[in-house]
């Protein structure tokens, strides 16, 4: 069954106080597919639905829930190789195969329909559709919990890449910027950096001095972090360790964006089971508890977002949910911000004042101790950069930690809170996790 | 004078991710034939050097995707091509004086004792 998106779950404004099903919700299990670069177009078991299929066991296998149990499913139905990821991300006109891969789904998209039948969930009475990216389909999920609209809920987001790269077909393979795009992607497509990332970034290294290449020990750092998560692409994958030089000489993307300062696309899923505080004490697995979700669409005041304006955006999503937590920046203990782009991540972390780290600070921050084995592991996940684009690694991190089964990335600071986002400074969202309900 | 082949490695060499068309046995064969051979891609130039020397290859250079024109400059040959699977590839082949070679069967002809 699917059910239209006319729900009302955002918190999307400022001043909406905090959250009223603040500790009421949890999650209760987590589960991860292989994270591969490609999907091979032979072996049926590891094709993006097999593998939405398979976390989704992993997840409910986690918590201790039957198919049975599953009343809620929110699978973001969109592509993340987009509209002109051409041959990368739509298999047809190539054959179908036998069902349920008789179509485009289970192979490049994956929806809650599709899941629901082909997983036999007979009891869900909550699928939405049009469901947003992780970043907002948490704050869904958790907010679909507490106003009891379902009670047990699988949240899922494939990440499908046939090829290994994607994106590269249709209009951005186009010699031309044609129509709007002459203002937008004038120089070619460049995933959208050159507006959201790349000339704020310079703006900030001008105003508070730095240069590009202080990002390297962040960077360094995230991909070791990725090599210490057993299911992310790095350590399944044996990317080796990269240095300051091997960072600092890497070709450029887009002067000044390195190649490692940006994710690598995978084919892989990943599930979460969200559910009531109440049910979740009788499961499984020890709660995290859901604190608050908010999310933010600003309004862009031009084609082009400046250093001002990105730090307004910033401070306004970072007092959203605080407000909604009832925390603040000292409460705070674990924080996985997005890294999707390396130079996007110091906006978050200085927005959120994590350890103090105020606006201009977080060159010298990266470049003090931020291992997990340190005092300030900053994202301690790994996140894309250590991981691969599934964009998920920042949920899982923040709750293996509260867990206490974060392995060889647990954190020997104090670990009760967690903040996570998958977001673009305009566009996303934040959840923040405690280990406690209050 | 010596030819000089560039051999991107993803997408190109079969220990690449994916696997390409130009195996070990035709880069040794481009070495006995006489032609300066080394490798040019994204990969970082240690784990270049370690490939090749887990492959008993001896190349002549292990470059940065990027820094191809540094073969150019450091090699004199009559012909150097660079056979590598993007577009990127055939970027940085041009801007720097290289034959651009897709690598598949069509480059066969490489292997042909002249």
């Amino acid at each position: 069954m699917a059910t239209p998106s006319n729900y009302a779950w955002r918190r999307d404004k400022d001043g909406l106080g905090v959250w009223e099903h603040r500790g009421k919700v949890a999650v209760a299990g987590l589960g991860h597919s292989p994270v591969d670069r490609r999907w091979d177009g032979v072996s049926m078991d590891k094709t993006l639905g097999a593998y939405s299929i398979l976390a989704c066991q992993k997840a409910m296998d986690e918590a201790g829930v039957t198919a049975a149990q599953i009343d809620g499913v929110i699978c973001c139905d969109s592509h993340i190789a987009g509209p002109s990821g051409g041959s990368a991300s739509r298999w047809a006109p190539r054959p179908y195969f036998a069902p349920p891969y008789d179509s485009e789904y289970g192979l490049t998209l994956v929806n809650a329909e599709w899941l629901i039948k082909t997983m036999g969930l007979t009891n869900v009475k909550f699928a939405p559709t049009k469901v947003p990216t992780i970043g907002e389909m948490v704050g869904m999920a958790a907010q679909a919990v507490g106003d009891g609209v379902c009670t047990t809920c699988l949240v899922i987001y494939p990440c499908g890449n046939l090829e290994g790269r994607y994106r590269r077909g249709g209009e951005n393979a186009d010699d031309y910027a044609r129509g709007a795009r002459q203002w937008t992607v004038p120089w070619g497509n460049h995933g959208g950096n050159d507006f959201i990332n790349t000339f704020p970034h310079n703006q900030y290294c001008l105003k508070y001095g730095g240069k590009h290449d202080d990002l390297a020990p962040f960077v360094i750092n995230q991909q070791r972090n990725g090599m210490l998560t057993p299911w992310g692409f790095n350590a399944t994958h044996g990317i080796e360790p990269i240095t300051v030089e091997d960072y600092c000489s890497s070709r450029f993307i887009l002067n000044p964006l390195r190649l490692w300062d940006c994710d690598r696309p995978v084919n892989a899923s990943t599930a979460y089971l969200f559910t009531s505080a109440d049910r979740a004490k009788d499961m499984r697995q020890k709660p995290v508890y859901v604190l608050n979700h908010s999310q933010h669409n600003f309004k862009q005041p031009s084609t082009q977002a400046d250093l001002d304006v990105i730090e307004m955006w910033t401070d306004r999503a970072a007092k959203r949910m605080y407000e909604g937590a009832g925390l603040g920046p000292k409460d705070v203990d674990i924080f996985n911000p997005y890294d999707g782009y390396s130079v996007m991540t110091q906006f978050y972390l200085e927005a959120f004042q994590w350890h103090g780290v105020k606006r201009g600070d977080a060159f010298a921050f990266y470049a003090d101790d931020i291992r997990v084995e340190g005092p300030h592991p900053f994202s301690s996940s790994g996140g894309n950069l250590g991981n691969g684009r599934t964009r998920s690694a920042m949920y899982t991190d923040s709750i293996e930690q509260l867990r206490g089964t974060a392995g060889k990335r647990q954190v020997t600071v104090r670990a009760e809170t967690a903040l996570a986002a998958f977001t673009t400074p305009p566009n996303g969202g934040w959840i923040m996790f405690g280990k406690h309900p209050s | 004078m010596a030819k000089l082949i560039s051999f991107d490695i993803d997408g190109t060499l079969e220990t690449g991710d994916p696997p390409g068309y130009i195996t070990m046995a035709l880069v040794r064969k481009a070495r006995d034939l006489g032609y300066i051979i080394g490798s040019c891609s994204d990969r970082t130039v240690s784990h270049q050097q370690r490939m090749w020397m887990e492959h008993d290859i001896s190349v002549a250079f292990t470059v940065l995707k990027h820094q191809l024109e540094q073969v150019k400059s450091e090699f004199d040959a009559e012909h150097y091509y660079h056979i590598g699977d993007t577009n990127i590839d055939r970027y940085y082949a041009e801007r720097s004086g290289f034959a651009y070679l897709y690598p598949d069967p069509s480059i066969d002809h490489l292997w042909i004792p002249s």
